[in-house]
């Protein structure tokens, strides 16, 4: 069912509780996702209404569609680096894991890297605790800007190349494969600078593999595998990056 | 903004106000062929519109007609003290509060305001919404015209109201229709700017990046967060939460402010905890109400985060 409309009934529960009267937008509610050259657009509606719906929160609601425990599983199962984690987004992506993570990571990042320095550099410099404020804004441009750009312009290169990727799923699976930076980031702490190393080697390289399973499980197709590895290779260079730009 | 009257007709309204007509007698002469169809609507709706204290002597005209309205109203009315309301916003409608204006005037331009008393939680809740002047009849004052330092007053007045409503412990608390019913955009500005120039004062290098970075968390997470608690299918208004957020900032304001003061690292992360949980208490039952209880977490989680990295600023910066 990939690459398929959302159905009906879940945009139908969302219209219900969010008082829109109308069906939300084509684009919206398939997900961005690659709809065949010979299917209609979905509905009349959906056409006439389609650019307003953007600007609708309530055309989002069926990407927030979780409960508590659906997302704890989801964080859960994004540290083992298993397979099985693309079969539990794919019915119902959703959006929530993604940002708030990277959000979460935004202010880890920021506030125990600036404490690990200090920890650091109290080994050789008593007491210089400088707070540097740069690191929210460098932070927030990085994973942000990683988060989204990376998963769109992995989802067009694959398309490019004939698979039949979902957007909103690359942003889920990106999104969540970054949780297990936010333990790693609380490990970094300790100022020991080779355990540092071995710390985030093990994170990225755990997140490496979770990216590499569950593109394989999603794009059928062996001739992907540059892309793949590609991607891999991308993540554990995201993780040496917040090693040294936030943990020197 | 200048209030009009709910009960006026289609047919064109002469200004009545003070301050645009100078010559206030042809206009009761023309005003009172106007009446007639009038009175008998206002008589349907009898209890929607106050008629407070003029401010101007040359308002306190005799206008008979309104006396007597009046005077046939009266039985149903009661005086309120002459404290006034807010204009007419969007709120969680409760079972006490008076009924809503069943239609907005048509005549924006028109100079007569009205009342409509949506006062917070102190007013009696069986008061009938009519809010009548003890003094004088006449028509309404219009707060375009009344003196600056009113305003201020009456804003005033009610961020107070607001943040005793909100940060305090009181038995209103839990009933997000009751907390913030009078919400209002002053107060959260106020406290994000203190708390924004608090930090800056308190850098001692990157003052102005740092005010950028606490305002920009501050403001653009409030709104994020309504978004979240909207896209998670939970029910609030989105203005009411914002001012609901702002208000929660008033513990961790006073926080920036002890720790700007007194420099001790042990003290800065006490004050902080002690002033996060506070914020957090605050500002939880509004949040968790709001959504469906199985993802009550999801909707609180981020106001946690928020208010953590606020914190953890109050205490990083030196």
């Amino acid at each position: 069912m990939r690459g398929s409309p959302v159905l009906p009934p879940k945009v139908g529960n969302a219209a219900a509780t969010s008082r829109l009267q109308q069906f939300p937008p084509a684009p919206a509610a398939n997900g961005g996702g690659y709809q065949p050259p010979g299917s209609p657009l979905g509905g009349d509606v959906e056409t006439q209404t389609n650019w307003k719906g953007y600007f609708n929160v309530a055309s989002y609601t069926p990407y927030f569609n979780v409960d508590t425990d659906v997302v704890v599983d989801r964080l859960i199962s994004s540290v083992y680096p298993m397979e099985g984690f693309f079969r539990k987004i794919d019915v119902n992506p959703d959006m929530y894991g993604p940002l708030w993570i990277t959000t979460t990571l935004i202010f880890m990042l920021a506030a125990f890297g600036n404490f690990a320095t200090y920890l650091m550099q109290r080994k050789s410099d008593l007491n210089i605790w400088n707070f540097d404020v740069s690191y929210f804004s460098l932070a927030a441009s990085v994973m942000y800007g990683y988060a989204i750009v990376v998963p769109a312009a992995f989802f067009f290169l694959f398309q490019y190349f004939g698979s039949r990727p979902s957007l909103i799923r690359f942003w889920c699976m990106w999104g969540y494969s970054l949780f297990i930076f936010v333990p790693a980031s609380i490990l970094l702490l300790i100022p020991v600078e080779f355990l540092r190393w071995v710390i985030i080697a093990g994170a990225g390289g755990a997140s490496s593999w979770f990216i590499f399973l569950n593109l394989k499980e999603c794009t059928e197709g062996a001739d992907m595998m540059a892309l793949i590895a590609s991607a891999s290779v991308l993540q554990f260079a995201l993780a040496l990056f917040i090693k040294v730009f936030f943990f020197a | 903004p200048a209030r009009t009257r709910k009960s006026s007709p289609p047919q064109p309204q002469l200004p009545r106000g003070r301050e645009i007509s100078p010559a206030p007698s042809p206009q009761i002469r023309l005003a009172d062929t106007a009446r007639p169809p009038r009175r008998r609507r206002r008589a349907a709706m009898s209890h929607n519109y106050g008629d407070t204290i003029p401010l101007h002597p040359s308002s306190a005209q005799s206008d008979m007609d309104e006396i007597e309205s009046l005077m046939y109203d009266a039985p149903s009315a009661t005086v309120l003290p002459a404290r006034p309301p807010s204009p007419p916003r969007a709120s969680i409608p409760i079972s006490t509060s008076p009924p809503p204006p069943s239609s907005k005037p048509p005549l924006p331009a028109s100079s007569v305001p009205i009342f409509v008393p949506q006062g917070p939680t102190p007013a009696p809740p069986a008061s009938v919404s009519v809010a009548i002047g003890s003094e004088g009849f006449g028509p309404p004052p219009n707060t375009l015209t009344e003196p600056v330092w009113d305003t201020v007053k009456r804003d005033l007045a009610r961020i107070v109201s607001n943040l005793k409503l909100v940060v305090f412990p009181n038995p209103n608390r839990e009933d997000p229709g009751k907390a913030l019913r009078d919400w209002d955009l002053w107060g959260p500005f106020f406290f994000i700017v203190f708390l924004g120039l608090t930090l800056s004062w308190s850098a001692s290098v990157k003052k102005s990046e740092v005010f950028a970075v606490a305002f920009a968390v501050l403001a653009a997470g409030a709104i994020i967060l309504t978004l979240n608690v909207l896209l998670l299918g939970g029910h609030i208004i989105f203005f009411q939460s914002l001012s609901l957020l702002g208000y929660c900032l008033f513990p961790l304001d006073v926080g920036a402010l002890i720790c700007l003061l007194k420099d001790n690292v042990i003290l800065k992360i006490i004050v902080v905890t002690v002033t996060l949980a506070w914020s957090s208490w605050a500002a939880y039952p509004f949040m968790s109400a709001a959504v469906n209880p199985r993802r009550k977490a999801l909707a609180i989680y981020p106001v946690f985060l928020m208010y953590i990295s606020v914190g953890f600023l109050i205490i990083a910066i030196d």
